[in-house]
């Protein structure tokens, strides 16, 4: 595995010079990588990334996002995702085609205060993102106890490939639902749900510390395992 | 976009809430007529006769009293003026917003009025100068800094520590004409008011709601008490109902916590 070079930048910081592929918050001039935000660079093998700090949550095509029901019209859910901007999901997705807002009671199937887990349907900053709970695990999630991370340390609470979230679940026997937009639910036994919940938590505020992981074991150790 | 109103609690932590509450806890750790901690500053504007910057939990509140002299109502020649009047920050919470003041904080300025001067705490008589002429009147303006539910009640702590400490310049009648002398006095304050607001969340009645418990209650009711154990004044809120039986385990409550709050207050007064 190539070796990974990280480092803590500030906007305007060069984060390398070459030719690398790079995501977002960087921008290329010339053969520089300019950092755009506060964060901490990636530099390897499958090219430049940098994980802002802090920041809200920008709305991506294919993001699995978990949000609350907060207002019902004619034609669909108004869904809170944690975000500037409100999620919208059709009630056509959720009826079929078929859907009239005569005969269909829309919130006999989400009330407002409801928590669901979504898929953003599409997105452009002109429009509120459109959500579809069209697949598998999507929908009403009718228990859990929600915590709100930094979305911007989603990335840290999953882990590589599922790394860090597995060994969480496992550990605690709780089922976590993680989504892209920072919303976690943690459901589980009441014995262990508030390890899972320090735990979490834990990540959110030592997100950049090198040894985590080390960290969220140690938090661990003590308890038994649920599962 | 159009801004929510109000916060809209998750159906599940609502479910929650009922829960932990019929075993007599609150999500936050606090039983149920335990009030959130009060932390008191007074005299925090200089230029305001009196001053408070009350923090009930994370609910903050500044209060600024001003004398000075005016003609009194015609109904009440002989009785100074006294008048509360709130606003609620726009960067107090994200749902408020800037304009004319809001039905609530209309709402949490009479409220408030109302427990202050039912209570017969400042006493007008004095702040009388020349009999339908001339009186003393007293502004105190409440901003609400930052919101967490629960505004009657520090505001209602604001007011009250911002008047305790309030003093005003004397003013002399000569020939019935007014003179302003450099003498100060303390704004005549007699009785001590404490108002305690109670929310139903399912069945249980819970002292001091926070910002998450109000928006899953269906009623509330603010009850105001002075020192000598008399309800001075009270409002109900919310569109459900209330049973009779409740009402008087509210103000039972009301006057068993408020006299805890009235000490509190007092020795960050005294």
């Amino acid at each position: 595995m190539p070796m990974i070079e990280r480092k803590q930048v500030v906007p305007g910081d060069v984060i390398a010079r070459g030719d690398y592929r790079w995501g977002d918050y960087v921008e290329k001039r010339g053969d520089e990588y300019i950092a755009l935000r506060i964060g901490l660079a990636e530099v390897g093998g499958d090219g430049i990334r940098l994980n802002p700090m802090t920041g809200s949550y920008i709305p991506r095509a294919e993001d699995q996002v978990i949000g609350k029901v907060v207002d019902i019209n004619g034609f669909g859910w108004v869904v809170d995702i944690n975000s500037c901007f409100e999620g919208f999901l059709p009630a056509s997705f959720v009826f079929g085609r078929e859907f009239s807002p005569a005969t269909h009671d829309l919130s006999s199937k989400f009330a407002v205060g409801d928590i669901i887990g979504a898929r953003i349907e599409s997105f452009e900053r002109s429009r509120d993102p459109q959500l579809s709970i069209r697949g598998r695990g999507y929908g009403k999630i009718p228990k859990g106890e929600i915590v709100k991370i930094s979305p911007t340390k989603v990335p840290r609470l999953i882990g590589r490939h599922g790394a860090m979230i597995n060994m969480l679940s496992e550990r605690t026997g709780c089922d976590i639902q993680v989504g892209q937009n920072g919303v976690v639910v943690v459901i589980g036994p009441p014995e262990s749900t508030p390890t899972a919940l320090r735990a979490i938590k834990v990540i959110d505020d030592e997100a950049h510390s090198a040894d985590l992981g080390r960290k969220v074991e140690e938090l661990l150790g003590g308890t038994q395992t649920g599962a | 976009m159009a801004m929510r109103k109000n916060y809209v609690v998750e159906t599940i932590r609502k479910a929650q809430l009922v829960e932990l509450l019929a075993k007599g806890r609150r999500l936050d750790g606090r039983g149920l007529d335990e009030h959130r901690p009060i932390r008191v500053q007074t005299g925090v504007i200089q230029k305001a006769n009196g001053s408070a910057m009350v923090s009930l939990g994370n609910t903050q509140i500044l209060a600024g009293v001003k004398v000075a002299t005016g003609t009194p109502f015609p109904d009440t020649p002989d009785q100074g003026l006294l008048v509360v009047n709130a606003e609620i920050l726009p960067m107090s919470s994200p749902y408020a917003e800037p304009g004319p003041p809001s039905e609530e904080a209309i709402e949490l300025a009479r409220v408030v009025d109302r427990g202050v001067r039912e209570s017969k705490m400042v006493d007008l008589t004095k702040l009388c100068l020349v009999k339908a002429k001339t009186v003393y009147t007293v502004f105190v303006d409440v901003n609400v800094m930052n919101v967490d539910g629960n505004l009657f009640d520090a505001t209602s702590y604001a007011v009250v520590t911002a008047l305790r400490t309030a003093t005003m310049k004397k003013y002399v009648v000569k020939d019935d004409k007014v003179e302003a002398t450099e003498e100060t006095v303390p704004v005549p304050v007699e009785r001590f008011p404490v108002s305690v607001t109670l929310a139903r969340v399912g069945e249980s009645l819970i002292v001091d709601p926070d910002a998450e418990e109000e928006s899953a209650m269906d009623m509330r009711i603010t009850i105001t008490t002075d020192e000598d154990g008399n309800v001075c004044a009270s409002q109900k809120g919310e569109a459900s109902g209330i049973l009779p039986q409740q009402v008087l385990q509210a103000a039972d409550t009301s006057l068993r916590v408020g006299s805890q709050i009235r000490e509190e207050l007092m020795k960050a007064t005294s």
